[in-house]
């Protein structure tokens, strides 16, 4: 298999996977109290929405497109 | 207390004492990772004022970046977020064995991210003749970020296993756990900056 097909199909399954892991553990922490945790919830939300988004690159929805001369 | 141990008479004055200075350490801390974020946001916003600047983007010259292998070493780093979240949940809950596999996993998954930048640095020198110094602001911004990224994520690394061992000494309790925190917020942290970076650098 080419290289380049892996990476993006490791990258696809594996940003699933954890954008699927740290929104469920987002849903499962919503109701934590305590500054550190609130932190927490901030950031494993962004945590999931990289994990999309590596998945739209993986799957070549997203990619850097060059700038028009 | 186990079975013949010697009551501390002052044990009840240091758990106060904790729970009095937790909050100011995680304040302070807190603004260790406000001051990183005013750090990077200040080489984010020239990196988009020079990419601006410039009429085309790429530069003439150089290739796109290999969106590929950033999106799957992305995962990888991503990934080390969420053992390293998982690390810290076990840890509150007393399990000790499943902590010590997440965050065994965390660093792991942390030193394949830096292997796989290393990787991609060695792909851009060698194969796109793309440097630090010689390819303008594409290369001083993009090596001058991702750099200071990865500085970040090799601390992070060197925290998480200083952790490791302290745990394993039996520096922190079950109710007694900042540093495993801090070193919990420290990763998400370089993770968020990730995303922001992988946006900027390898999406737009």
């Amino acid at each position: 298999m080419d290289f380049a097909v892996l990476e993006r199909s490791v990258a696809v399954v594996g940003g699933v996977l954890v954008a699927f892991v740290s929104a469920y553990a987002l849903y499962k922490d919503w109701k934590t109290p305590g500054l550190d945790n609130q932190v927490f919830k901030v950031m494993l939300f962004l945590l999931a929405v990289g994990a999309v988004l590596a998945t739209l690159a993986g799957l070549g929805v997203l990619g850097n497109f060059p700038k028009a001369a | 207390m186990p079975h013949g141990a010697v009551a501390d008479p002052d044990e009840g004055q240091v758990d106060q004492l904790y729970a009095e200075t937790r909050q100011l350490r995680l304040q302070g801390f807190l603004l260790f990772l406000v001051s990183d974020v005013v750090l990077f946001s200040s080489f984010i916003f020239a990196y988009l004022y020079l990419r601006n600047t410039l009429p085309a983007w790429p530069p003439p010259g150089i290739n796109r970046l290999d969106v590929g292998f950033a999106a799957f070493n992305s995962v990888v780093l991503f990934g080390s977020g969420v053992t390293m979240h998982y690390a810290l949940e076990s840890w509150k809950h007393g399990k000790f064995a499943r902590y010590a596999n997440f965050l065994i996993a965390t660093i792991v998954l942390g030193a394949a991210f830096l292997a796989g930048q290393g990787y991609e640095y060695t792909n851009l020198y060698m194969r796109e003749h793309v440097s630090w110094s010689g390819s303008g602001a594409f290369g001083a911004s993009f090596f001058t970020l991702t750099g200071m990224h990865g500085f970040h994520v090799f601390v992070g690394v060197c925290y998480l296993t200083v952790l490791l061992l302290q745990s394993c000494a039996g520096v922190y309790t079950k109710e007694k756990y900042f540093g495993l925190t801090a070193g919990t917020l420290y990763w998400h942290f370089v993770d968020v900056i990730w995303v922001v970076l992988f946006s900027i650098f390898y999406l737009i």
